[in-house]
Order: C-alpha cells, then sequence, then structure tokens
C-alpha cells in the first residue's frame, strides 16, 4: 500500500534530481546542489525552546522568553553555519578500483577547498555503501575512496554520491545527491573450470588441452645433468630403477596460450566470461603467458599485472558498449 | 548513517563546565542532597572518561532515580510545581550525566542543559545572573561542534570561538524577537509556593511583642524622579495605616459605616467616583500651585501584598491600580511578581482630604482599661497646652529633652505597653514612639493613626533614583488638625533626628552594616562603583524585566504607528532579513585569509617572531632562505633555525604534519628564549 505510492514519488523525485542536477564529472556544491533540514535533535532544540516560550509567557518571565528567542536565533544562525560547511566544495570524480561481481569496489572522489572555508566533517556515501568521513581544510585537496557493492558484471553505476554534513551544531543536515557520472567497474565473478579453454602455445602444436594437475606444462625427460635442481628429478623413475632422468618443462616465455570464447561452445556467455577470468588469474599466477580473444575484441599475449588488469577490464566490458 | 561514538576529548570539557554551570544556581537554594548529588555525578563522569570506573549498570540507574523522586518528595510534598520541577530536572540532568553512552545522549544532555538554564531565571533574574546565563549557554553550545567532529587534532578552543561567534551573530535577531514577538497574557495561573515569601512590612504591629528588628537589606523598592527629588526628611512612602488599636497591637481598620466602594476608588473602573475623591481631583491644580508635585515611577520588587508605596496623596496611570481613603495605593491583586507604576504626588493635596464622622470615630478608638498613666497626662497635657498643636509639639520635646532611645533591641513590654515605655523602660524603635504617641493623641482626643512605610532611601547619583531597602522599614504617625487636614508627625524624629536625615545606619552606630557603609563612603571609588552597578540594574528592571505588554504597545505604537498582527509580523520579516543579511554575507563570504594550512600558519608565524625581534627577511621566501638569512643575521639562533627548517621541509615534503608540527613550535619556542638577535643589541643586565 505505502510501496505503491512511494515507488512513484521516488521516481518523481530522482526525475527532478536529475533535472536539477544533471552527471557530471566535477560539480561544485552551490545553492541549487544543498539542500537543508533540521535533524532530530534540532526539532528536540526547537521544541524546547518553544517550551520555554510557553514557559516565559506564563510567569511573565521576560529572561526565559529571551533566552527562548535566543535558542531560535542560533537556531537560524546553526542554518548558515551548516550550509557554508558544505558550499563552494568542487568535488571531482577521480579514479576507480575495480572488483569481482558480488564483491566489493571503489571509487575515488576527489574533495578540493578553495581557500576560503574549512569543510569540516563531512559523511560521504554511495547507495547501499558503508560511510566515510573526511575533513577537507582551506586550499586542500582530499581523496577519498568509497567502496561500493558490486551486484553484476560490467560498469556499474553507483547512483548519487550522497554528501552530508551536520557540523557545527548537529542541529540541522545540509546534504547533498550528485551524479558524479562516476561508473565503477565489476568483473566477471571467477568461476573454476576443468579444462582450460585455450588454444595452443604456437601455430605447429595446434590444439593442446592441458591437463590440470600440477601439470605445468610437462614436455618430457631427459637423462639428469649435473647442475639440474633437485625438484626437476623424476624420483619416482628412479625408486623403479630406472636411472636419474629429469623432467624438463616447456619454456613460458617462449609459449603462451590464447584464452578464446569460441573454446566452450553450448555454454552461456556469463560463464562463459567467469570461465575465462578464473583461467585469467591462473595463468597470471602461474606464470604462463596468455592472450584473449573475445568476439570483436582480442588481447595480445602478454603477462603481469598491466596484462591481467587489460584481459580482466576487457572481460567486463564484454558486450557492453565502449564508453 | 549510524556511528560508533565517544565523547571526543576535546568536547568533553565542554560538556562538564556546561552541565556543571547550568545547575550550579540550583545548588545555591536547593536541598543539600542534590548539593551533594550534582558535584558526585561530575566527578563520576570524569571518572568513567578516563576508564577509572565503569557505567553504572541499570540496577543503580533506577535505584539513583527512584533515590532523586524521594528526595525531591521528602524537600518539597510534591513533584509538581516550580520549585520541585526545577528540583527534579536538575537531579534528572546530573544523573543523565552518568548514563551518556552514546552520541544521541549527549545530545539530549545538551538541550535539556538549555532548559535547565532557562530554570535559572525564575529564581535569578539581576544583569549579574543573566551574564552567568549568557556563559554557561556559550559552554554548552561550545560542546555542540565538539561532538560533530570527531577527528582527535580538533581543538578545544576552537570550538569556545565558534560557538561565541554564534551567539554573537544570534543576538541582534534575539532582540528583534525580543521587542517585537507580542506578549501574551499568562495561559494559565500559576502560584508560586509560599516558601519563597519575602520579609516586609505586615498588616498590623504590636511594639511590646519585638524584642529584636531584623535588618534586611533586600531591595523593598526603586524610585526614579522625573524632576525634583524630594529631600530627605519628606521620604515618608506611605503603605498602610492602622487605625484599630485593641491595647496591644495596631491594625488596619476600614470604618463599619463605609462601604467597601466608598473607601477605594480604582479611577479605571466604571463605580461612580466616591465624593472625597472628586474632591481630590478637583482641588489638584490648586494644589499644585501651593505646594510641590513629585513625579516618579516606582519599580515594586514582589511583595505578596497588594498594597504599594508612594508619597503623600498619590496618582497612578496604572488601571490595576486604586486610591483608598486614607491617601494610599493599592494594587487590585497580590504582587507576586515585579510591577512598575507611576505616579504624581501632591502633598499639599492633604488638607483638601475631606474628614467624616466615620473616620473620626475610628481615629480616636481606644480599648477601655489600658494604660491608666498615659491617658491621665495627655489629657492634663491637653488641657495645659490648649491647643491640637501646642500639645503635640509639647510631647514631641518631651521626648526629645527626656532620657529616651533609639534602639532595635527594646526591652519586652508588659499589659499596660504605653504606660510601660513612656515611664519605663523608655527604649524602643519606630512602632514604640509611633504607637505612644499616637495613643497619647488620641487619649487627649486628637484623631490619630499609624503609618507604616518606608523613610528615606538612597539616592544613587549615576540614575537619579532611590534605593529603598527593607531596614528603611518605618512607622509614624498623622494626626488631623483642622485647616491642616492630615499631618505628618514622626516622634522618632524627636528622639534620633539623624534616623530621619541621615538613614538608619547613621542612628544606628553599632551595627555593623554602619561599618560597611562608612567604609563605602571613605572609599568614594567603591561607592561610585556600588552607585553604577544600581543604576545598571534599574536600567536592567526598567527595559528588560519590566518590558510587557503595555511598554510593547506603547514602544510599537512610537515605531509602526498603528500595530496590527499584519504590520508585527511585517516588521518582524524585515527585521529579521536586515539582521540577517549581513550576518550570511559575512559567514558565507568571508575569506580566512591564505595562510590557513597548519604548514602556512606555522611559516607565518615564524616570519612574525624574527620580525618581531628586528630581523629584516621579505616575503614569501623558501624555508631554506628563511633559515639562511635568518641565520645570517642572528648567528646565536643558527642551529635552532636549522634544526626548525630540517623538521618543517620534512613535515612538508614527509607527509606527518601532525607529529612534526609540535616539533616545530617547541623549536620556535626555543627561539623565543634566545638572548640577542642582530649581534647582542640586548644586552643582558648582569
Amino acid at each position: 500500500m505505502l510501496a505503491a505510492v512511494r515507488a512513484p514519488l521516488q521516481r518523481r523525485y530522482r526525475q527532478w534530481l536529475a533535472r536539477r542536477m544533471p552527471a557530471s564529472r566535477q560539480q561544485r556544491l552551490t545553492q541549487q546542489r544543498i539542500f537543508i533540514l533540521p535533524t532530530r535533535y534540532g526539532l528536540f532544540f526547537l521544541l524546547i525552546a518553544a517550551l520555554l516560550f510557553l514557559g516565559g509567557i506564563n510567569y511573565e518571565n521576560n529572561l526565559i522568553m529571551a533566552l527562548s528567542f535566543l535558542m531560535t536565533s542560533l537556531f537560524m544562525i546553526a542554518i548558515l553555519h551548516t550550509f557554508r560547511n558544505l558550499a563552494g566544495l568542487l568535488v571531482r570524480a577521480g579514479q576507480l578500483e575495480p572488483g569481482h561481481a558480488g564483491a566489493e569496489g571503489a571509487l575515488e572522489i576527489l574533495l578540493h577547498a578553495d581557500d576560503r572555508h574549512p569543510h569540516l566533517s563531512l559523511w560521504l556515501r554511495w547507495p547501499g555503501g558503508p560511510v566515510e568521513e573526511v575533513s577537507v581544510l582551506p586550499g586542500e585537496e582530499k581523496s577519498v575512496w568509497l567502496r561500493l557493492p558490486l551486484k553484476r558484471r560490467g560498469r556499474v553505476h553507483p547512483g548519487r554520491l550522497h554528501i552530508e554534513s551536520r557540523y557545527p551544531l548537529g542541529l540541522l543536515r545540509a546534504w547533498s545527491q550528485l551524479d558524479m557520472a562516476h561508473p565503477a567497474l565489476a568483473w566477471p565473478r571467477a568461476a573454476p573450470s576443468e579444462f582450460c579453454p585455450a588454444s595452443g602455445g604456437d601455430a605447429e602444436q595446434g590444439l593442446q588441452h592441458t591437463r590440470l594437475a600440477g601439470s605445468d606444462d610437462f614436455q618430457g625427460l631427459r637423462s639428469y645433468q649435473p647442475g639440474d635442481p633437485p625438484r626437476m628429478v623424476d624420483w619416482k623413475a628412479y625408486a623403479r630403477g630406472r636411472g636419474l632422468h629429469s623432467k624438463y618443462f616447456a619454456d613460458p616465455a617462449e609459449g603462451w596460450l590464447w584464452l578464446d570464447w569460441a573454446m566452450m561452445p553450448g555454454v552461456d556467455p556469463e560463464t562463459r566470461l567467469s570461465r575465462l577470468t578464473w583461467w585469467v588469474l591462473q595463468l597470471e599466477q602461474k606464470n604462463q603467458r596468455y592472450g584473449l580473444r573475445l568476439p570483436g575484441a582480442e588481447l595480445p599475449p602478454g603477462l603481469g599485472p598491466e596484462q591481467q588488469r587489460q584481459a580482466l577490464d576487457l572481460l567486463a566490458l564484454y558486450g557492453e558498449e565502449v564508453a | 548513517m549510524a556511528r560508533v561514538y565517544q565523547v571526543p576529548h576535546h568536547a568533553f570539557g565542554w560538556l562538564v563546565a556546561g552541565t556543571f554551570m547550568a545547575a550550579l544556581p540550583h545548588l545555591i537554594h536547593g536541598p543539600l542532597w542534590l548539593r551533594i548529588l550534582l558535584p558526585a555525578t561530575v566527578l563520576g563522569r570524569i571518572l568513567i572518561q578516563r576508564g577509572r570506573l565503569p557505567m553504572p549498570g541499570r540496577v543503580l540507574r533506577v535505584i539513583l532515580l527512584g533515590g532523586v523522586l524521594l528526595g525531591t518528595l521528602y524537600t518539597h510534598g510534591t513533584v509538581l510545581g516550580p520549585d520541585a520541577g526545577t528540583c527534579l530536572l536538575v537531579a534528572a540532568f546530573a544523573l543523565k550525566l552518568l548514563e551518556m553512552v552514546r552520541l544521541r545522549d549527549a545530545y539530549v544532555l545538551l538541550v535539556l542543559g538549555y532548559f535547565v538554564l532557562a530554570t535559572t531565571f525564575l529564581f535569578y533574574q539581576g544583569p549579574i545572573a543573566s551574564l552567568y546565563v549568557l556563559l554557561s549557554m556559550l559552554c554548552l553550545t561550545a560542546a555542540l561542534p565538539g561532538i560533530n567532529h570527531p577527528e582527535a587534532g580538533a581543538r578545544a578552543w576552537r570550538h569556545f570561538r565558534l560557538a561565541l561567534v554564534m551567539l554573537l551573530q544570534a543576538v541582534p535577531l534575539m532582540l528583534l524577537l525580543f521587542v517585537l514577538v507580542p506578549r501574551i497574557s499568562p495561559l494559565w495561573s500559576l502560584e508560586f509556593s509560599q516558601e519563597r515569601s519575602r520579609t516586609g512590612m505586615s498588616d498590623s504591629m504590636a511594639p511590646g511583642e519585638v524584642s529584636h528588628l531584623s535588618q534586611s537589606r533586600e531591595l523593598a523598592f526603586r524610585v526614579e524622579f522625573e524632576g525634583a527629588v524630594p529631600p530627605p526628611a519628606a521620604r515618608y512612602w506611605r503603605g498602610l495605616t492602622y487605625a484599630w488599636f485593641d491595647g496591644r497591637r495596631w491594625s488596619q481598620a476600614r470604618p463599619q459605616e463605609i462601604s467597601q466602594a466608598d473607601y477605594v476608588w480604582f479611577p479605571a473602573s466604571p463605580q461612580p467616583r466616591p465624593d472625597w475623591a472628586a474632591t481630590l481631583v478637583a482641588a489638584r491644580d490648586e494644589a499644585a500651585a501651593r505646594g510641590p508635585v513629585y513625579r516618579y515611577r516606582v519599580v515594586q520588587e514582589p511583595s505578596r501584598r497588594n498594597w504599594l508605596y508612594a508619597l503623600a496623596v498619590p496618582f497612578a496611570d496604572d488601571t490595576r491600580l486604586g486610591l483608598v481613603r486614607d491617601l494610599r495605593l493599592v494594587s487590585r491583586e497580590e504582587l507576586n511578581q515585579r510591577r512598575d507604576y507611576r505616579v504624581t504626588s501632591y502633598p499639599a493635596l492633604r488638607s483638601s482630604m475631606p474628614m467624616s464622622p466615620a473616620d473620626e470615630a475610628i481615629s480616636l478608638q481606644l480599648p477601655e482599661g489600658f494604660n491608666p498613666r498615659a491617658r491621665e497626662m495627655a489629657r492634663r497635657w491637653y488641657r495645659e497646652a490648649g491647643s491640637a498643636e501646642a500639645y503635640a509639639n509639647r510631647l514631641l520635646r518631651w521626648f526629645r529633652e527626656e532620657s529616651f532611645y533609639y534602639t532595635l533591641e527594646p526591652p519586652l513590654l508588659g499589659e499596660h505597653t504605653v504606660d510601660e515605655f513612656l515611664f519605663g523602660s523608655r527604649r524602643g524603635f519606630c512602632e514604640h514612639y509611633a504607637s505612644a504617641f499616637a495613643f497619647m493623641m488620641r487619649a487627649a482626643g486628637v484623631p490619630a493613626r499609624i503609618v507604616a512605610g518606608y523613610q528615606g532611601g538612597e539616592l544613587n547619583p549615576v540614575g537619579n533614583h532611590l534605593r529603598v531597602h527593607q531596614y528603611h522599614a518605618h512607622a509614624w504617625t498623622e494626626i488631623w488638625l483642622p485647616g491642616s487636614g492630615w499631618v505628618e508627625v514622626d516622634p522618632t524624629a524627636a528622639v534620633a533626628p539623624s534616623r530621619i536625615e541621615m538613614g538608619p545606619e547613621a542612628a544606628l552606630q553599632d551595627d555593623p552594616l554602619a561599618d560597611f557603609q562608612g567604609i563605602m563612603r571613605d572609599l568614594p571609588w567603591l561607592q561610585q562603583l556600588s552607585n553604577r552597578f544600581d543604576y545598571v540594574q534599574f536600567i536592567w528592571q526598567k527595559w528588560v524585566l519590566d518590558y510587557d505588554e503595555s511598554s510593547q504597545l506603547s514602544l510599537l505604537q512610537r515605531w509602526l504607528g498603528d500595530v496590527s498582527p499584519a504590520r508585527i509580523g511585517m516588521a518582524l520579516a524585515a527585521g529579521a532579513a536586515v539582521l540577517l543579511m549581513p550576518v550570511a554575507l559575512w559567514v558565507l563570504l568571508r575569506r580566512r585569509g591564505p595562510g590557513r594550512t597548519p604548514m602556512q600558519r606555522e611559516y607565518r608565524a615564524m616570519l612574525k617572531q624574527l620580525r618581531g625581534r628586528g630581523l629584516v627577511l621579505s616575503d614569501d621566501l623558501p624555508p631554506r632562505r628563511l633559515v639562511r638569512e635568518a641565520g645570517g643575521q642572528w648567528p646565536a639562533a643558527r642551529p635552532v633555525l636549522k634544526k626548525w627548517g630540517r623538521a618543517f621541509e620534512e613535515s612538508v615534503y614527509g607527509g606527518q604534519a601532525g607529529t612534526s608540527l609540535r616539533a616545530l613550535r617547541r623549536y620556535r619556542r626555543q627561539l623565543r628564549w634566545l638572548r640577542g638577535a642582530r649581534g647582542g643589541q640586548h644586552v643582558s643586565p648582569g
């Protein structure tokens, strides 16, 4: 019943907000963008002032009335100060820290104060996210990383950034809700799969299924030579009396794998992305060079954090419009 | 947006100071248990904050609350009404300090603090009390930014400064509201309990039964004169008259033949004006031509009586006041609040007051069988004197020449009080003399009555006003002389003339208060200070405490012309806009100056300090060059300067401003102790 009334109202409110404060990566908090209302304590304060007024009338006591008026005036002045604490702050969208869908990501917000006023005890959060508190002194720029839950893969619009301040008296809260045009990025959830959806290291080898269980690209055995590390000795064969042999592995620097979307026919796209994500993380861990082929996109083979980041971003943005 | 809460250390001091100050005035008149409770809870809270005590559990809190309820019941017999209510409020407020565990509790405590502060005004209303309340409010308000500023680096004094700035900005708006918001009559009637009834005049007197007259310095009323101030000998503030004597006690009486309507005249009432009042009103102009006219304003302290004080033949401009047949003012209801009223007195009008047979009968009334010796002497002396006037003068001369003494500690008297006093003890204060004199007059057939009121008053030259204290209370007599009407005769003046001319302290040389007054007189500046303060109190009374419906109306009529709700509303809105606009501009647009980060402030402070030592340094030097140039001009300071420079660069580039700021300040302090900038210009003595 209540929800039936609330939903259209909230939609109206959002539309009104969007018209009043359109999305932008850099916004200054001006009068147009700041709302201000009393807090519960502010209402309590006003109630006490009203009671004192009644008491002053009844006891014909001018001083009690004067105190009531002073409280009322203080409240009015507090409106100015509370507003001032937010006004003039420049809010910019900063960097982003992606995360896997289902976990958390973070977005950076940069707060810049001009050299007029300090902005003390500001509370920032994304809808549904935890609150960060920060103070910005005059002339200072502060960076705040705000965490937010990532519910699905892809570009995640965090909603409106909520900035609130109750400083100085806590009797009023001034707040603003800004659309920072600052989407977060959610990588696909990692889903393990037994077989690596990859096509071979070199062109000659063609298709190759690499076995999962610690195979480490096992290539073959050769007779032991002094200097071989004991880890590489095939102790099982030695125990069976076949002599001392060393296992040798394909050099990761020479061979690479193409993680390929097309290798998983009949699997639904999100699962394919999740498996590819898992394999990107796996290969990165195993120091195995890899490339990534998606419909309409290709990442040349490589290794290292940069490669992983690019691969995951590519997976995250699969099927989304390029920003 | 819930957060885990702790009272920040920089807010705790203001919180405790504010709550303690808010409750403190109630400890002065509060019961003993309250006086113990409050410091105990403050101490408890401090110990809890320091981790020395655990938070009190629920059981202990319930026990404490129950104890407070019982204590209030025990002290006041009720938990309702202003006295008991305030007591309960303060106690509950003190307990709240103990159970403050969340931000919410701190808010509730602080906002309640404002309420507790306001109750102070139920008991004290002077300018000092108001300043105290303002100061306490400042502390309470300073705690608010404190609890809203969770950062550990915040400075406590900054909260105070902010609170001060905000309150100062709020004051103009408060004044506007105070002047313009319409005063409404009380919504429901409230009675103060009798606990706080005051000392003062009573409606009867029995001279033989009082062996000690207490002298209170408490203020009875103030008088502000417009124009001429009557000389000390003419300052007889008449309160009431005693016409009935039962042998021991003199009391107020209205002759049975005279109706209430004929006894009191309220000018504003629709009832017909009594004949005597008509006669007086008609004779006013003629009396003004014959004698002085005094115009003044009396600010009467609450007396819980309905009689007022004025010089003879008073006419008040207040519709609630009436003139009584014995030439005094009364109010319709008792004075439970301070009241001020304007009076015009015509002393010469006394002779126009007609004497009715009923008045004459009651003014000659004496009980049978008392004071035979005095009666006999009265008859004899009157026969010898021949006229009432000559007889009265002989009696006064006798008081003056025989060994009568003025004392505040007379012996008790037996059955024949007048006989025993006149022919035995001969010691007494004004009541004894007035009683004996009136008795002697009546016994000789001269109509007489006793007047009770105040005599004298201390003139404050700063404000041209008189202060009349309880110790100015006095009793004297009036006798009826054909042709002159009721004539004031003060037999005490015959015995102790200084009592009338110089005030009671002059007549009582052994009074410790007199010593104090003597000291005051020897220290003119102290006297002047006291006069000035009294003037401030008077102005406060006149403009703040007595600002009521009628004064508001007259003020608004002068400003707005026509007073209507719409006009008042417009004036409020316009005034608020005019007052808030500059504050808003100042708050929103004021620049805090460029050097606002802590490091910039530190740099400026250093530059200022070095220049104060006479070093010549240009603006905006990089820190390293500043150190080099300053070191060149002031070699002795070079090591400290170098340390300062290193610490400064470390904190600017190393990013640990918090820790090294303290070090920077320490180096700057060290510099302050170094002698001799610029090659030892400052030569140390010895």
